[in-house]
């Protein structure tokens, strides 16, 4: 076959000018150290990765090398990367774009992150990688920028949608792939217009539940691999099919994904230790709870589900929740009780979790986490655990990138206590801390993973420790007994409990475990219900595991 | 004539821009910059502006680096081979060793006559799934058409200088350094063309695949051929076989009869 050679034409010009004018000629040792340079930098094959040798100070780990050399050789820089949470997605990435930008083949990059991690990408490529890259400003002139970071909605919002659109970029980094799962929406239809030659999509929530998603995400990397969205729709929607029932679908995606799990990384990982921390309730907290339970049991069109939950967490959650259903509510019908409720809550003394969780920290000198689900809670917390003199921050999603990096930093440094609500789930590495308190379970086993993963990931020395707070005689004693540990799920890696989900058709669990509480009549329909769900929750966890060892 | 010893290499560029050597240990070193690579290596284009508009010298600064491979914690800068401060350097270098004209030196009092040879160092780079490099120093002898391979390491030993000794003089080439050039590039293809190329069958195989995906996704939509060709465009950018020439650097040498004779003969 016959192969376009290129020759430098223009250095033949270039020579001739220059030849005639000494100031612009070298001396021998000059001439022999750029031949020397040239020597040393260039790419001796096309298969062995030369950037690790240009990043002594980094050691990669044997999944995030072959990952790289994945994505390089085999999949020719177009590929899905969906590790589990905390097996270092971000350094996977950064290794691969710093050998195309070593091997010349890549100038200009835009890599679209969350807002919460836009300033790590910028820290772990610039420190790390030795990559110069920037993160967008409002003023960004996205002509000159080599190496840019921004968000997706930044990115797709006007005036910078038409400037970056114009822009041909060499690499495309996508690291909040999740958005990309529906091909109708404007976020999709950016980045399928985006000129890029390689393109990675980065997620750490697995894809393979709906094969429509997975479909989408793969067409963007590379259209036409698995046919058009019809034919797609008409092979694997009509006969129902499971991508990991069907062997030739898998195969084909292996192709263009790569997913390594913590159990096929071969690294030890640090152990887990779980410890469930009862609590019981004062007797005029009992009396409270068992009086919004009372009221609520006779109106048909309210729960008391969601003030239970609260009051669990803290007098000041449910007693602004109440306050607020009172300003909104039309119902005269129960106003009068609540208000007596909300005239008792005034009257409580500490709430006895929060007594429980200041003692445990106390006691040692480690530094905690502590996860809450609700911002009133968050604030009395950190009150409560000043006035026993432990410093604490508090964290939450939609602080300012400054703010978060500040704070991590303070709790790094000085503070011995975090507490953050749900939204700081996503997005920082805390690996210097390995206690976590769930100071109220989330009723969806996902989100407790990512709040683990947040200090149980790759950096983490020691064993972690993850104390659950329940109070007995409560919504959370059913939820604890009835489902968490059933499923022993804080000794599982929860990697197929999304998968599982999806085969009962139970996208929400959490909605799935209110409705039970709000629907029941009796604590023992309740607890028959609850024992159903885990039942068939654990059985096919039996299963999934046994399918994949 | 891959660069081994980096503290060494770096040592002798300091000394060839006439940076004077202020601290030397086995892996570190602290140079006092002139003014024009504080200028190139700095990056404080404003501190010189101001400088030259208040029409006063200015102070150059120095550098201090730690050249072993191990990053030591103080204040030293740390110097390997990705730094950014390294790849600076490099780009400097290449950008001021392009072209060169340079005489072997002569002595003794004997009229001696120097012969004109074109030294091109070229860089061939394989684009095909992957991307490899293979450098070649090519010696062009301007008189008699002699070609001759590894180049740089034949001079290497020579006494080279900027200007002519006296007594020496120079012998007109009779094949122009242009059409030098292009028998050069020319030696290249004739080259290439009997290597084997199984490398872009590979990258032409999958280049094919990935059209005819692009092909099936896009045919049932009309409203999409923009993005077509877009993608189309792209895969292609990404994987279609080509090798491209590029020049390092080059220069004419004028080498005295001797040394004529011992290189080709080497």
């Amino acid at each position: 076959m016959r192969i376009p050679i290129e020759k430098d034409h223009n250095f033949i010009s270039e020579f001739s000018n220059l030849i005639h004018s000494p100031d612009q000629l070298c001396d021998w040792k000059l001439f022999k150290q750029s031949y020397q340079i040239a020597e040393t930098l260039k790419i001796e094959d096309f298969d062995t990765l030369v950037s690790p040798k240009f990043l002594p100070h980094l050691t990669f780990l044997p999944h995030q090398q072959k990952c790289a050399e994945t994505v390089i050789q085999e999949m020719n820089g177009r590929a899905l990367l969906a590790d589990e949470v905390g097996l270092g997605k971000t350094i996977e990435a950064g290794l691969i774009l710093k050998e195309f930008l070593i091997r010349g083949l890549v100038q200009k990059v835009l890599i679209l992150a969350p807002a919460s991690l836009v300033n790590q990408w910028a820290l772990e490529l610039n420190k790390k990688f030795l990559i110069p890259a920037l993160t967008a400003g409002k003023r960004t002139n996205w002509q000159a920028a080599n190496i840019i970071i921004t968000t997706l909605d930044t990115a797709k919002r006007e005036p910078h949608r038409s400037a970056i659109l114009e822009q041909n970029y060499d690499f495309v980094i996508v690291d909040e792939a999740h958005k990309l799962k529906n091909h109708q929406t404007k976020n999709y239809q950016f980045v399928q217009a985006l000129q890029k030659k390689y393109f990675l999509l980065l997620t750490a929530t697995p894809v393979q539940n709906k094969l429509t998603d997975i479909f989408n995400l793969i067409s963007l990397i590379k259209p036409g691999y698995l046919g058009t969205y019809d034919d797609f729709l008409q092979l694997y929607r009509d006969q129902k099919k499971e991508m990991e029932k069907d062997p030739y679908l898998k195969q084909l995606i292996s192709k263009v994904m790569v997913r390594n799990r913590r159990e096929d990384t071969g690294i030890e990982w640090t152990k887990r230790k779980v410890e469930t921390i009862w609590v019981e309730f004062s007797e005029e907290e009992q009396a409270v709870y068992d009086l919004i339970e009372t009221i609520f049991q006779g109106v048909q069109a309210f729960s008391s589900v969601t003030y239970k939950r609260e009051f669990c967490s803290s007098r000041e959650a449910c007693y602004l929740s109440l306050k607020k259903w009172l300003e909104s509510s039309e119902s005269m019908e129960i106003k009068e009780e609540i208000q007596q409720v909300m005239a008792r809550i005034e009257q409580l003394p500490h709430h006895a979790k929060a007594l429980k969780v200041a003692e445990l920290i106390k006691k040692s000198d480690e530094k905690f986490i502590v996860f809450t689900e609700y911002r009133a809670t968050q604030i009395y917390l950190q009150w409560l655990l000043k006035q026993e003199g432990i410093p604490a921050v508090i964290y939450r999603g939609g602080f300012k990138k400054g703010k978060k990096d500040w704070m991590r930093q303070l709790f790094q440094e000085h503070a011995q206590v975090m507490i953050a609500t749900e939204a700081a789930g996503e997005g920082i590495n805390l690996q210097f801390c390995h206690h976590l308190i769930n100071y109220d379970l989330p009723w969806n086993p996902m989100r407790l993973e990512q709040r683990i993963g947040r200090i149980h990931r790759y950096g983490q020395e020691n064993d972690v420790t993850i104390y659950n707070l329940a109070t007995k005689q409560t919504m959370e004693e059913q939820v604890m007994e009835l489902l968490y540990n059933k499923i022993s799920l804080f000794e599982n890696v929860i990697g197929q409990l999304d998968q599982i989900l999806a085969k009962l058709e139970m996208k929400n669990l959490e909605k799935e475990i209110s409705q039970i509480f709000a629907e029941s009549n009796s604590a023992g329909e309740t607890k028959i219900k609850m024992e159903n769900l885990s039942s068939v929750i654990s059985s096919m966890v039996d299963e999934q595991v046994g399918e994949t060892s | 004539m891959k660069l081994t010893n980096l503290h060494q290499f770096l040592h002798d560029f300091f000394t060839i821009q006439d940076c004077a050597v202020r601290e030397e240990t086995e892996h570190t070193l602290e140079v006092q910059l002139t003014r024009e690579l504080d200028q190139a290596l700095m990056n404080r284009p404003f501190y010189w502006h101001y400088m030259d508009k208040m029409g006063q010298q200015g102070v150059p600064m120095s550098l201090s680096l730690n050249t072993s491979p191990e990053k030591l914690d103080d204040q030293k800068e740390w110097i390997h081979f990705g730094s950014p401060r390294l790849q600076q350097i490099f780009s400097y270098i290449q950008d001021k060793a392009r072209i060169t004209l340079l005489y072997e030196q002569t002595d003794g009092e004997m009229k001696t006559s120097l012969l004109p040879w074109l030294v091109v160092n070229v860089k061939m780079e394989y684009f095909g799934k992957q991307k490899k490099d293979h450098i070649q120093s090519i010696g062009l002898q301007l008189i008699n058409g002699t070609m001759l391979t590894n180049m740089m390491l034949k001079l290497d030993s020579l006494p080279l200088q900027r200007v002519m000794s006296d007594y020496s003089y120079t012998i007109s080439p009779l094949i122009k350094p242009s059409s030098g050039f292009y028998r050069i590039f020319q030696y290249f293809e004739e080259k290439l063309s009997n290597e084997d190329m199984y490398w872009a069958s590979d990258a032409q195989k999958a280049l094919e695949d990935e059209r005819k995906l692009l092909e099936h996704f896009f045919s049932k939509n009309d409203d999409l051929s923009d993005l077509y060709e877009q993608e189309l465009y792209r895969v292609k950018e990404r994987l279609e076989p080509k090798i491209s020439l590029k020049v390092i650097n080059a220069g004419l040498f004028y080498l005295s009869e001797n040394t004529n004779a011992s290189i080709i003969s080497q």
